[in-house]
């Protein structure tokens, strides 16, 4: 598991330029599936025919990251985010655009107060003398993501894109261990959920499945003087009752629970308080998809140490595949 | 007044959005008597469907029935309960409240509050925070873990009381109010024969946005939707134009979200049948169900009747019967007319 989960976080996809790690996914489906195809929007799809319920399994490809906006005379490039990325866990980190070029990103020194920090008082800087020589290398328009290389400390792997790469490993490890089962299935690996869970809206809307469940991490209340949530890493994949783009609905809640008491596996129940998921889109399409989720809970999220616990998405494979039986 | 004994009844039934297939049944009987059908999709929505003789049309009456109310979020070390909310709510009135956990079983709790004795000033001047309160169940740690777990819902506990003057206060007149007024326009439609579909719909997840609305647009596609919600009644430190009086019958809807032919044509039947209403001006979003349903698929002509309500979104809100009477008689005698002169009305 672990090795897959660092393949698959070290590929680049920053939302809106899925295109390496699509590939790498398609690698690893296309033999396994009925069908193997990309709609409009570039979310990667796989197929198991089956004459049953169809269902949809969401899990988000794209990454956060940053898009340079202005290369100065010096060759310092300024950036705007793609999805959120705080100042605060982008300062003294490193961004890699697609070509390779890695930068260093940093902040003016004059700002005042380090808490007034904004992404605009920052800047890359790829190591170029000029504008010039940057744009040897950088174009405006370029996506970078943050660099975190996935490595194992215990039970726990620390790695960029966690968000939601380990949810993209938990559905191919169930693709390659389906269920016996009567059901269709569309495995569905979206595009663009960090710009406001585009890819599954149109994914939905193609597919019109009978149920969705979407596989994504949330965030966790273990940490130092942490704000209160009941979610932890190690606990098990926790069971999405609500957060801010949708209520779960209740017969999908029920599924997921019973599926977990029927395998006796630790779970927990999900309550995020900020934040969306593809689930959120999917629920509105066509006329109402009853949606749930699997969670993946993870420490740091939107940070290129996001950390989650390597047991919950073995778990969350376990839950997931009972769950489209 | 038998509208307000409809309505203190429907107001203590439970319909959290999202977990409103409690009440479901309930509203399903309430329209069976003066539908062909009544069905219930998958979110919940109740739809009552009163055949037309050709179904060549389709009106839709829509009134929400979800309700704002709370998720168990946490259980602390000492056995009370943190929690969050569904649809919003000001925490300042949470204060000494009573409310019921559903966990295995209903069980009731109090939600309390720091006497004054041992408030420090900063802290009788700061806003109250949803985080930092908590349910006292009265239980053990242990027998909480037991009985509750993260996700159970919790509502208000509140009994309705008649105020003078034909005055109903209650937990949930928005929107029951708009659902008791669904009943008496089927009541108003009785003697009627359409050619048309008509279609009462009691939908869901309004108050966590739209979500019931917009399903049911999309499934049912009719060709006119009537949007009945609540609006502010006038509390006495209410802004100006943002309160309408109660008593004085429902608020129409006048703005881009409305169209603009049938608008002119409710507010033309209420003067011809003398309906009191007053006018509602909206520059934009309504934040009614009207807002999700004038762009459902290639969009749908839509006008919005509010019923004033006071102290929305408290377990005080108070509302007069007369507007809810007023207001199923508005949107009957408009079904009627809109019915016949369709073509014409929505011609621009």
């Amino acid at each position: 598991m672990f090795d897959l989960v660092k393949e698959l976080t070290g590929a680049f996809g920053v939302a809106g330029n899925e295109e390496n790690i699509r590939e790498v996914i398609k690698n690893k489906i296309q033999n396994v599936l009925d069908e193997v195809y990309v709609d409009t929007l570039g979310n990667l799809i796989g197929v198991k025919r089956g004459n049953g319920k169809k269902i949809m399994v969401a899990a988000h490809m794209d990454e956060i990251g940053v898009m340079a906006n202005f290369i100065d005379e010096k060759g310092y490039i300024r950036f705007s985010s793609i999805g959120w990325v705080s100042p605060f866990y982008a300062l003294g980190q490193k961004v890699k655009f697609k070509n390779g070029t890695i930068g260093a990103v940093f902040y003016e020194e004059k700002l005042d107060e380090m808490k007034n920090l904004k992404l605009s008082k920052m800047y890359i800087d790829i190591g170029a003398a000029s504008r010039a020589e940057a744009e040897k290398k950088v174009s405006i328009g370029d996506t970078a993501a943050f660099v975190g290389e996935a490595v194992q400390e215990g039970d726990m792997i620390i790695s960029k894109a966690l968000d939601d790469r380990s949810g993209c490993a938990v559905v191919i490890e169930t693709i390659k261990n389906l269920p016996k089962t009567e059901n269709e299935i569309y495995f569905v690996f979206t595009v663009q959920e960090e710009l406001g869970l585009r890819g599954a809206k149109t994914a939905a809307y193609g597919i019109k499945p009978d149920i969705a469940i979407a596989v994504d991490v949330t965030l966790t209340g273990d940490k130092p003087e942490s704000k209160p949530m009941e979610v932890k890493c190690g606990a098990g994949p926790a069971i999405k009752i609500k957060d801010r783009s949708v209520i779960c609905h209740p017969e999908i809640k029920k599924l997921l629970e019973d599926c977990a008491k029927r395998l006796n596996i630790p779970y927990q129940f999900e309550i995020l308080e900020e934040g969306g998921s593809d689930p959120g889109a999917i629920h509105l399409t066509a006329g109402g998809i009853p949606s749930g989720a699997i969670s993946i809970p993870c420490r740091y999220v939107h940070s290129p140490v996001e950390t989650a616990n390597i047991n919950d998405l073995k778990h969350a494979v376990m839950l997931l595949r009972e769950s489209l039986v | 007044m038998e509208c307000i004994s409809v309505l203190k009844e429907l107001s203590v039934h439970t319909a959290v959005s999202g977990y409103e297939k409690s009440m479901a049944d309930y509203i399903k009987e309430s329209f069976g008597k003066d539908c062909d059908s009544v069905e219930e999709d998958r979110f919940y929505n109740v739809i009552g469907i009163k055949k037309g003789n050709k179904s060549n049309k389709k009106i839709m009456i829509t009134a929400h029935y979800d309700e704002i109310g709370f998720l168990v979020s946490g259980i602390d070390e000492k056995g009370f309960l943190r929690f969050t909310s569904v649809g919003g709510i000001d925490p300042k009135i949470l204060l000494a409240q009573e409310v019921i956990v559903h966990g295995r079983s209903d069980l009731l709790g109090i939600i309390g509050a720091k006497p004054p004795h041992l408030l420090k000033p900063e802290e009788a001047k700061k806003a109250v925070k949803m985080g930092e309160l908590r349910i006292d169940m009265g239980m053990t740690p242990e027998k909480v873990r037991e009985q509750v777990s993260i996700g159970d819902l919790i509502t208000f506990k509140a009994v309705p009381f008649e105020l003078q003057g034909k005055k109903l206060s209650s937990k949930t007149l928005d929107n029951r109010c708009g659902v008791t007024s669904l009943i008496e326009i089927l009541k108003e439609l009785r003697p009627f024969k359409f050619d048309s579909d008509i279609y009462v719909v009691a939908t869901t997840q309004e108050e966590v946005g739209l979500t019931g609305v917009e399903i049911a647009s999309y499934n049912l596609q009719p060709d006119i939707a009537i949007v009945i919600d609540a609006c502010h009644g006038d509390i006495p430190d209410a802004p100006k134009g943002e309160a309408y009086a109660l008593g004085k019958g429902p608020a129409v809807a006048i703005g881009p979200n409305l169209h603009p032919k049938l608008t002119k044509k409710v507010i033309e039947i209420a003067k011809s049948e003398n309906i009191p209403y007053q006018i509602d001006i909206e520059r934009g979003d309504t934040g009614t169900e009207a807002w999700a349903t004038q762009v459902s698929r290639s969009g749908i002509p839509t006008i919005l009747l509010s019923i004033p309500v006071r102290y929305m979104h408290t377990t005080v809100e108070t509302v007069h019967a007369n507007d809810i009477e007023n207001t199923a008689k508005l949107a009957a005698r408009f079904i009627v007319k809109a019915e016949t002169e369709m073509e014409e009305l929505l011609c621009f």
